[in-house]
C-alpha cells in the first residue's frame, strides 16, 4: 500500500516536471508550422521549384543507389 | 553627308532603301515577337489559371509541396529503384492495416456472434431433441 503510494507520488513527480515541457515543445512546434506555412504562401513559386529539385536530386541519388 | 545624299555612289540609294526596310522588318519582327510573347503569356497565366496553383498552395500548403517533391522524384528518375519499392511495400502495410484489418475484425466478429447464437440454438435444440429422445 505504503510502495503503491510512493510510485503513484513518484509519477505525478514526474509529470509536473514533464508536462512544461511538453507544452514548450507543443507551442514551439506550432509556431514552427504556422511559420513554415505562411513562408510556403508567401513564396509558392521558390518552394514548389525547391520541392522539384529535392525530389529530383532524391530520384537521382535513389536511382545510383 | 549632304553631298553624298545629293550624289550618292552607286548602289547608295539601294542601301538607303534597304535601310528602310531593315527597319520596317525589325519593327515588323518586333512586332511579331511581342504579340507572340503576349499569346504565350496568355497562354501561359491561362494555364496557371486552369491549374491555379496559388489557390492550390494556400488551400493545401503542405500537399503542393509534397507534390511538387513527387514529381521531381518522378523526373528524377526514382520511380523504378529499390526505395521506391520499399515506399510503395510500407504504405501497403499501413493500408492494409488501417483498412482491411479493421474490416476484417468486424467480419470475424460478426462470424463469431452467428456462430455463438447458432451453437446456443443448437444446444438448445440438442437439449429439446434429448430430452424428446428420453
Amino acid at each position: 500500500m505504503e510502495m503503491t503510494d510512493q510510485i503513484e507520488a513518484t509519477a505525478r513527480e514526474i509529470g509536473d516536471r514533464v508536462r512544461p515541457q511538453i507544452e514548450d515543445a507543443k507551442r514551439r512546434l506550432t509556431s514552427l508550422n504556422d511559420k513554415a506555412i505562411d513562408y510556403i504562401k508567401e513564396n509558392p513559386g521558390t518552394c514548389l521549384v525547391g520541392a522539384v529539385a529535392l525530389g529530383f536530386l532524391i530520384g537521382k541519388i535513389a536511382r545510383r543507389v | 553627308m549632304q553631298s553624298q545624299e545629293k550624289n550618292p555612289p552607286n548602289g547608295r540609294a539601294t542601301e538607303s532603301d534597304g535601310v528602310h526596310t531593315i527597319g520596317q522588318r525589325v519593327d515588323r519582327a518586333s512586332d511579331s515577337a511581342q504579340e507572340a510573347w503576349t499569346q504565350t503569356r496568355g497562354a501561359f497565366s491561362g494555364l496557371t489559371d486552369a491549374i491555379d496553383i496559388k489557390g492550390r498552395v494556400k488551400r493545401r500548403p503542405y500537399g503542393a509541396v509534397a507534390a511538387a517533391l513527387g514529381l521531381g522524384y518522378v523526373i528524377g528518375g526514382g520511380i523504378f529503384t529499390p526505395l521506391t519499392a520499399r515506399i510503395v511495400r510500407l504504405g501497403l502495410r499501413i493500408g492494409v492495416r488501417l483498412a482491411i484489418v479493421p474490416l476484417l475484425k468486424d467480419q470475424i466478429a460478426g462470424l463469431a456472434s452467428v456462430l455463438a447464437d447458432g451453437e446456443s440454438g443448437a444446444g438448445r435444440g440438442t437439449g429439446k431433441g434429448h430430452k424428446a429422445g428420453k
